[in-house]
C-alpha cells in the first residue's frame, strides 16, 4: 500500500484509522489542520501531502520497532522480554492519605506528577481530567490542576492533542501521563524536532489491557451507570457511588474494547521513565516500574521527601504479572492483525515456541 | 462610428463591471444611438469572471452577444479577463483598455494554475491589438479616495480616448445621474483622472497600429 | 440627481425612452396593463421583476416574495379569479414546482389577465441545469409568448394580460436571461387599465374537473386564432426566397446579424415567431410555401422546429429541407439544442446550407494557442467571510472524525459550490430544491440491505421554507436517520438577497414576526441544534455528537450573509499574519489558508513565502485563524 500518489495523511487514514487501529492517543492532532479529533475519534480531513508525514511517524500504530526505540531510550540496558527494560518493580503509594483517596489506587501517578511539579522537573503535563463518563484532555501546571485528573477513565482520551497548544503556550519541560500507545507516541514525538518534541521531558505510563470506544458512553447513560461517582475494574466492572456499589459483568462491555487495543504488545508502557498499575491485591496500593535513570532519580528524591512511599513487590504476585503479560504478548504476536510491529525474530521466538520459561 | 460598435466590458466580480456598462449604454443612448447591452451575472458575486457586451449602432438594434473576434474595444478591469476577452473576441483591429492589476482567481490560489508574468501579457496585448492602453486604474482610484472606483477611472479613459463618439460632458452628466450623491465628487475625480490620461494620446498614436503605454 | 433602477420603471412618463433590462420592462408592462397583483419565488434570471414591483406603494399593487412557486402562483390566480390582473414570476425550475396547480387550474381557467412569467437560463448561467420551459407549456396547455428584445418583453407583457383576459385563462411569457439581463432603450407607455376594485360574486366557481380538459383545448384553438394577427409574428427580408430561417426570442437578433454578416439579406427571410404556442398556423404556412430550405433559430431547444415540421407534415407542401437542432445544423460549442444560442452558430449554419466559407475575425492558431496557455481560469468561489465555507468545513471535519464515511445531499442555492472544489467537493448528491432530505430519507432507509454509510444532508435556509420542510415531516414519521443541516444566512443570497420567511422583513422592507426554523423543527418533535459556523470547532463538534444520535435531527447554522454584514455595518475586526510566526512552506500546513481554505481574503506573499490576508478583500470573519495550524493568524478588534 505505498502509493507515491498518497500523502501521509491518507496513509494513516488508509492504514491505522480505517481498519480501527487507531487508539485515539491524540499524537497526530493539533500540529496541522488536516487532523481532528471529536469524541474520541480522530479524523483526517485532508491529504495534504506535504509535511513528510509527522503525523504518521508520531503514531503508534505506524510501523514500530520497539527494539529501536529501546535502544533509544535505555541504550544497552538489560531488557526483560516480558516487563521491559527496568531498573526497579515494587508496591507504591503516595505519601499523602488526601491525595491516596483521590487516586484510582494508590495515587502514584498524581503524587509523581505533582512532586515533578514542585521540583521544577516539568512545568507542565499532559493529563486526563473529568470522570468515567467523558475524560477530558487537559494541560495542568499546577498541583491542584493535577489532583483534578486523578483516577481512571477507561475510554480513549486523545490527550497527546494537546501537546502543540502547550508548546504554543510556551511549556519547556512538558510531562506526559498516558497509556502505553501515549507513551510509545511521545517517544516518537521526541524524535520530531519540527514539532518540537524535545519538549516532552517525562513520561509516566500506565498499565493499560485496553481502552474502551466512546459507545460505551451510550452503555453507561443506557444502562443509568453515568450516576455513580467511580469506575474500577477489578476483574468484572465495578461502579462506586454514595448510593451503593453495582457490579456488572465484564462481558457486557467487552464489545467496547477497541480494535486497536487488541493487538498491542504493550500492556506495561515499557518505553516509559516510570510506569504505574494496579496491585490487582491491595487497592490502596500500586505497581511502579522504575524504567529509565531519570525516572529513577525522581523516584528516590520523591521516596526521600515522603510523595511516595515504596514496599516490597511479593514474588509470588510477580509471576502472576508476568505470566499475564507474557500471554498477552504472546497472544497479540500470534494475531496477524498486529502488522505494525516490527519485533525481531529472538523476541519472537521467545514468546512463540514453547512457551518461553515464563 | 464603425457600426455596429462592439465593446467588452471585462472583469472579476465585484469590480463594479455594471455600473460601468449602464453609464456607457446610457451614455451612448443620450448621443441618439441604438444600445444593447448584454450581462451575465448571475454568480457575479462569486469571484467569477464577469463580462457586458455593449453593442452600439446608428442604425438598427443588435443582439446582445458579441460574435466571435468582432470586438472593437475591450476595456479590462483585470488583465487575465483582458486575455479572455481578447481570446474570445479580439481580433489585430481591436482596442485594449486595461488595468494591470491582477486579481488572483482562488484556483491560483490554490496553487493549481500560474498567473501569467504581467509584463508577458502587457507585451502580447500590443501585439494582438491595434492599441493597446494600461491603465493603472486601481492606483488612480486610490488617490481618488477608494479602489473601488477603479471602474470609473475606465470609463474616463475610454471616454478620453476619443474611441466613442460620445462627449465628454455626457459622460460627466450620466455618471452624475448613476452614482450615489455622497460618493459623486470622488467618482467625477477618478473619471477625470482617467480621462487625464489618455486623453489627446490616442489622437497622436493614430497614425497606423501604434501601441502605447500610458506610463 | 441620482437615480435608482427601478424609478425610471415606475416613475417614468409615457413617451419617456430610458435604459432598461428585460426584467424591468416587462414590470413597466405589468404596470401599463394594470396589475394589482404580483407574487414570486425569487430565481435568477427572473428576480428583478417583483424586486422592481414591490416598490410601487402596496395599495396599487399587492406584491410578495412566497416560499415557493406554487402557493405564489395559488395567490395572483386567486387575484386573477377576483378579476384583477395579476403576474406570477418564476424561473424555469420553478415552473416545475408550480406545474402541478397551473396543469389543473388552466383547466377551469380563470378571469382577470393572469401572466405567469418564466424565465429560463440557457446554459445555466446562474442555475444547475439549463431548460426549456416552453415543453411544460406545453404540456399544461398554456399559450406562450417569447419576447425578442428588451422592448417587446415590455409590449408582450401588456398583450400577453390582454390575451389572458379573452381567453380566459393564464398565459406564460417566456423570458431568457438574455432579455432579462440585457439592457435597451424601452419607450415607456401609457397605463391601459385603471381598475382596481376585487370581487367575487357569489356563483363564480373555479373548479376542476376531467372534461374541463376541453375548456382548455378550445382556449388554445382560440388563442391559436388571436394569434394570427397579433402583430408578435412578423417577417423581415424578401417576399420570396428559398430559404427561411423560423425564429424566436433574441434568436431573432442572432440571426438577422448572421444573415447581415454573410450578405445574405437578399436571399434570406426572416421570420419571426413571437407567440410560440400555439403556433400561429395560417402565418407560418404562408412562409413554409415556396420554401426550398427552413432554417431554425431558438433558445435551448427544438420548439418551435418540432411544431412547424409537424405542420409541414400535416400540409401538401413540396419538398423543404430543415435544418434545425433535430437535424444537428443548428449547433453551439455543446452540440444542438445543449448550450446558448448566438450570432456564430447562425453564421455557421447560414454558411453550411449556403456553401460559404466564411473565418471570423481573431487571431492565427498560433497566437491564439500562446494566449490561451497563459489564462488560467476563474471558477467561481464563495465570497470572503462566507459563512458557508466555515460551515462546510465543519461538516468536512466532522465526516472524517466520524469515520463512517457520511454521504452529503446537497441542494440548491450559493452553497450548491458544495459540489465542487470551492466547497471541498463535499457535496455527493445535488438535484433540485428540497431533494437533498429526500434523498436522506430514502438512503437512511436502505441499512436493512447493507448501506453501511450515514447521511447529512445540507440545505439552505430559503430552500428549508421553500421544500424542506415536506421531506423532514416524511422523513420523522417515517423513521428516518440523518441529520439535516441548515444554512442559514438569514435571506435569499443566491438570487440578490430577498428577505424570507425567517428573515423578520417583508418584501416592502419592513419589519415583520420571523417564522423561526427552529421552531417550526422542534414543532415536528425533531431535535435541533443552532450553532454558529464560525466558531468551527464547535460546529465541526456538534455534528459530530449530532450523526451520532438516532432518528432525524436539524442542525441550524446561523451567521448572516457575508455580503449583507458587510453592507450593514463597517468592519468591526482586523485579521492579519503575524509574519514572525507563519512559517511559510516549512509549515506543515501546506499553505492550508490559501491551497484548501480558499477565501478570497487569504493570499500568499511568493515574495516572503508567507501567508498574507488581502485585507480589501478579507470580510473579517476571523475563521482562518481559528484553522491556523501555527496560530499565525491574528484578529483585531478596531472600532
Ligand atoms: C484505559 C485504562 C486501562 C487500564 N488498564 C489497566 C490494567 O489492565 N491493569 C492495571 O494494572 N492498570 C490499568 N490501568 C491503570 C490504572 O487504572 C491506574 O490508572 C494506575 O494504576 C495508576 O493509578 P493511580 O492510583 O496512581 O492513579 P491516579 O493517581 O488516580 O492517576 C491516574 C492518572 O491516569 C490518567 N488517566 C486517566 N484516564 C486516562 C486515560 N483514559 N488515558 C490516559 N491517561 C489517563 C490521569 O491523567 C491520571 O493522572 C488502566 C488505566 C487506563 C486509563
Amino acid at each position: 500500500m505505498n502509493n507515491s500518489e498518497q500523502g501521509y495523511g491518507a496513509r494513516l487514514k488508509e492504514e491505522v484509522i480505517d481498519p480501527g487501529f487507531c487508539s485515539v492517543c491524540g499524537a497526530c492532532v493539533g500540529f496541522c489542520p488536516y487532523i481532528k479529533t471529536f469524541g474520541e475519534r480522530v479524523g483526517v480531513i485532508h491529504d495534504c501531502k506535504v509535511c513528510e508525514g509527522v503525523c504518521y511517524r508520531v503514531c503508534p500504530r505506524s510501523p514500530t520497532q520497539y527494539h529501536v526505540l529501546r535502544q533509544e531510550v535505555f541504550g544497552a540496558s538489560e531488557h526483560d522480554p516480558v516487563f521491559g527494560a527496568y531498573k526497579a518493580i515494587c508496591f507504591a503509594r503516595a505519601g499523602s492519605e488526601h491525595l491516596r483517596s483521590r487516586g484510582q489506587y494508590g495515587g502514584v501517578v498524581t503524587a509523581l506528577v505533582t512532586f515533578a511539579l514542585k521540583q521544577g522537573i516539568i512545568d507542565g503535563a499532559l493529563m486526563t481530567g473529568g470522570n468515567f463518563t467523558k475524560a477530558i484532555p487537559t494541560l495542568v501546571s499546577s498541583v491542584s490542576d493535577a489532583l483534578q485528573c486523578a483516577g481512571s477513565k477507561y475510554t480513549s482520551s486523545p490527550t497527546l492533542g494537546l501537546f502543540q497548544e502547550a508548546v504554543k503556550e510556551g511549556y519547556q519541560k512538558i510531562g506526559v501521563v498516558g497509556r502505553p500507545c501515549q507513551i510509545t507516541a511521545c517517544r516518537k514525538i521526541q524524535k520530531a524536532s519540527e514539532i518540537s518534541g524535545g519538549k516532552i521531558s517525562l513520561v509516566i505510563g500506565l498499565f493499560c489491557m485496553g481502552s474502551l470506544l466512546p459507545e460505551f458512553y451510550s452503555f453507561l447513560k443506557e444502562n443509568h451507570l453515568d450516576r455513580y461517582e467511580r469506575m474500577d475494574i477489578p476483574k468484572d466492572i465495578l461502579f462506586q457511588g454514595a448510593g451503593g456499589d453495582v457490579m456488572i459483568p465484564f462481558e457486557d462491555v467487552r464489545r467496547f474494547i477497541r480494535l486497536s487495543c487488541l493487538s498491542c504488545y504493550d500492556p506495561l508502557s515499557e518505553l516509559a521513565d516510570v510506569s504505574v498499575g494496579s496491585t490487582e491485591h491491595d487497592p490502596g496500593w500500586n505497581t511502579l516500574i522504575v524504567r529509565t535513570a531519570k525516572g529513577m532519580d525522581m523516584v528516590e528524591k520523591a521516596r526521600f521527601t515522603g510523595d511516595i512511599e515504596t514496599k516490597a513487590y511479593p514474588p509470588d504476585l510477580l509471576n502472576v504479572l508476568r505470566e499475564a503479560v507474557f500471554n498477552r504478548k504472546k497472544r497479540v504476536l500470534e494475531c496477524p492483525e498486529s502488522m505494525y510491529l516490527d519485533v525481531p525474530p529472538r523476541e519472537k521466538d521467545y514468546f512463540l515456541t514453547a512457551g518461553g520459561d515464563a | 462610428m464603425k457600426d455596429p460598435l462592439n465593446l467588452a466590458i471585462t472583469g472579476v466580480g465585484g469590480q463594479g463591471n455594471i455600473l460601468v456598462s449602464e453609464i456607457l449604454a446610457k451614455a451612448a443612448s443620450a448621443v441618439g444611438l441604438k444600445v444593447t447591452v448584454g450581462e451575465s451575472y448571475g454568480m457575479s458575486q462569486r469571484g467569477g469572471s464577469v463580462s457586458s457586451h455593449i453593442r452600439i449602432s446608428r442604425k438598427s438594434l443588435y443582439g446582445p452577444i458579441i460574435p466571435k473576434g468582432c470586438a472593437d474595444i475591450i476595456v479590462a478591469f483585470e488583465p487575465v479577463e483582458a486575455a479572455r476577452a481578447a481570446l474570445e473576441l479580439g481580433s489585430p483591429r481591436v482596442k485594449i483598455i486595461v488595468n494591470p492589476r491582477p486579481v488572483y482567481p482562488v484556483d491560483v490560489q490554490m496553487g493549481k494554475y500560474n498567473y501569467p508574468e504581467i509584463g508577458a501579457l502587457l507585451k502580447i496585448f500590443k501585439e494582438i491589438s491595434a492599441q493597446a492602453l494600461i491603465i493603472e486604474s486601481t492606483d488612480l482610484a486610490l488617490q481618488a479616495g477608494d479602489p473601488v472606483v477603479q471602474n470609473i477611472v475606465m470609463v474616463g479613459a475610454l471616454a478620453g480616448s476619443g474611441y466613442l463618439p460620445i462627449a465628454n460632458e455626457i459622460f460627466k452628466k450620466v455618471i452624475t445621474e448613476v452614482v450615489p450623491q455622497k460618493a459623486l465628487r470622488m467618482n467625477l475625480n477618478a473619471y477625470e483622472m482617467g480621462f487625464a490620461k489618455t486623453n489627446g494620446l490616442v489622437n497622436e498614436a493614430k497614425s497606423g497600429v501604434c501601441p502605447i503605454t500610458v506610463p | 440627481m441620482h437615480k435608482m433602477g427601478w424609478q425610471d420603471v415606475i416613475e417614468g412618463r409615457p413617451g419617456d425612452r430610458v435604459l432598461l433590462n428585460g426584467n424591468e420592462a416587462i414590470a413597466r408592462g405589468a404596470l401599463e396593463a394594470g396589475v394589482r397583483y404580483a407574487s414570486s419565488y425569487p430565481g435568477s434570471p427572473s428576480s428583478e421583476i417583483v424586486q422592481t414591483l414591490s416598490k410601487v406603494p402596496d395599495s396599487e399593487l399587492y406584491a410578495e416574495w412566497s416560499v415557493n412557486e406554487i402557493v405564489s402562483l395559488e395567490g395572483a390566480t386567486a387575484a386573477s379569479f377576483a378579476g384583477l390582473r395579476a403576474i406570477c414570476v418564476m424561473k424555469a425550475d420553478g415552473l416545475n414546482v408550480a406545474l402541478d396547480f397551473l396543469t389543473s387550474m388552466n383547466l377551469g381557467g380563470c378571469k382577470g389577465g393572469l401572466v405567469v412569467t418564466v424565465a429560463d437560463d440557457p446554459q445555466g448561467h446562474s442555475s444547475v441545469k439549463e431548460y426549456d420551459s416552453r415543453y411544460l407549456a406545453k404540456a399544461a396547455m398554456v399559450p406562450v409568448l417569447e419576447p425578442s428584445t428588451v422592448e417587446e418583453a415590455r409590449a408582450m407583457a401588456i398583450a400577453a394580460f390582454n390575451f389572458s383576459e379573452q381567453i380566459k385563462g393564464p398565459v406564460i411569457l417566456r423570458s431568457v436571461t438574455r432579455i432579462s439581463h440585457s439592457r435597451g432603450l424601452v419607450e415607456l407607455g401609457k397605463s391601459v387599465r385603471e381598475d382596481k376594485t376585487a370581487s367575487l360574486p357569489a356563483g363564480d366557481r373555479f373548479l376542476t374537473k376531467t372534461i374541463f380538459h376541453m375548456k382548455a383545448r378550445d382556449r388554445l384553438i382560440k388563442a391559436a386564432g388571436i394569434f394570427e394577427d397579433c402583430g408578435f409574428n412578423y417577417s423581415e427580408g424578401p417576399d420570396k426566397a428559398d430559404t427561411a430561417v423560423f425564429c424566436s426570442g433574441t434568436s431573432l437578433l442572432y440571426a438577422r446579424e448572421a444573415i447581415e454578416t454573410l450578405g445574405l439579406n437578399d436571399e434570406i427571410k426572416l421570420v419571426k415567431v413571437g407567440t410560440t404556442f400555439p403556433l400561429p398556423e395560417k402565418f407560418i404556412l404562408s412562409h413554409l410555401r415556396g420554401l426550398k430550405n427552413a432554417i431554425f433559430a431558438e433558445e435551448v431547444r427544438s420548439f418551435i422546429e418540432e411544431g412547424i415540421v409537424l405542420l409541414y407534415a400535416r400540409n401538401n407542401l413540396g419538398k423543404i429541407c430543415f435544418y434545425g437542432k433535430l437535424s444537428g445544423d443548428v449547433a453551439g460549442v455543446r452540440g444542438p439544442a445543449c448550450g446558448e444560442m448566438n450570432v456564430d452558430i447562425m453564421i455557421k449554419a447560414l454558411a453550411k446550407v449556403y456553401g460559404i466559407h466564411y473565418e471570423a475575425p481573431g487571431y492565427t492558431p498560433e497566437k491564439t494557442a500562446e494566449l490561451s496557455a497563459l489564462v488560467p481560469p476563474r471558477e467561481y468561489a464563495m465570497c470572503p467571510g462566507c459563512p458557508h465555507r466555515a460551515s462546510f468545513w465543519a461538516v468536512k471535519t466532522a465526516i472524517a472524525v466520524d469515520g463512517r464515511n457520511s454521504i452529503v445531499a446537497g441542494d440548491i442555492g450559493c452553497y450548491c459550490l458544495g459540489a465542487w472544489d470551492t466547497g471541498f467537493n463535499l457535496f455527493d448528491t445535488l438535484h433540485c430544491m428540497g431533494a437533498g432530505p429526500g434523498i436522506a430519507s430514502g438512503l437512511s432507509k436502505l441499512g436493512r440491505f447493507g448501506l453501511k454509510r450515514p447521511t447529512v444532508t445540507i440545505v439552505g435556509d430559503s430552500t428549508f421554507y421553500h421544500a424542506v420542510i415536506p421531506g423532514l415531516i416524511n422523513g420523522q414519521y417515517s423513521g428516518s436517520d440523518y441529520l439535516c443541516v441548515v444554512l442559514d444566512n438569514s435571506v435569499t443570497a443566491m438570487t440578490g438577497h430577498q428577505p424570507h420567511p425567517g428573515s423578520g422583513i417583508s418584501v416592502y422592507g419592513r419589519p415583520v414576526n420571523a417564522i423561526k426554523i427552529e421552531d417550526i423543527v422542534r414543532g415536528l418533535g425533531i431535535p435541533c441544534k443552532i450553532v454558529d459556523p464560525y466558531d468551527n470547532f464547535l460546529a465541526a463538534e456538534t455534528i459530530c455528537a449530532m450523526v451520532r444520535e438516532p432518528g432525524i435531527k436539524v442542525l441550524i447554522f446561523r451567521r448572516e450573509c457575508a455580503l449583507v454584514a458587510a453592507r450593514k455595518q463597517r468592519r468591526k475586526r482586523r485579521v492579519y499574519v503575524d509574519q514572525s510566526l507563519c512559517r511559510g512552506d516549512a509549515c506543515g500546513c501546506g499553505r492550508f489558508c490559501v491551497s484548501v481554505w480558499g477565501c478570497p481574503g487569504n493570499i500568499w506573499d511568493h515574495k516572503t513565502g508567507k501567508a498574507n490576508i488581502d485585507e480589501a478583500v478579507c470580510a473579517g470573519c476571523g475563521v482562518c485563524a481559528s484553522l491556523c495550524p501555527a496560530g499565525a493568524i491574528v484578529v483585531e478588534e478596531v472600532e
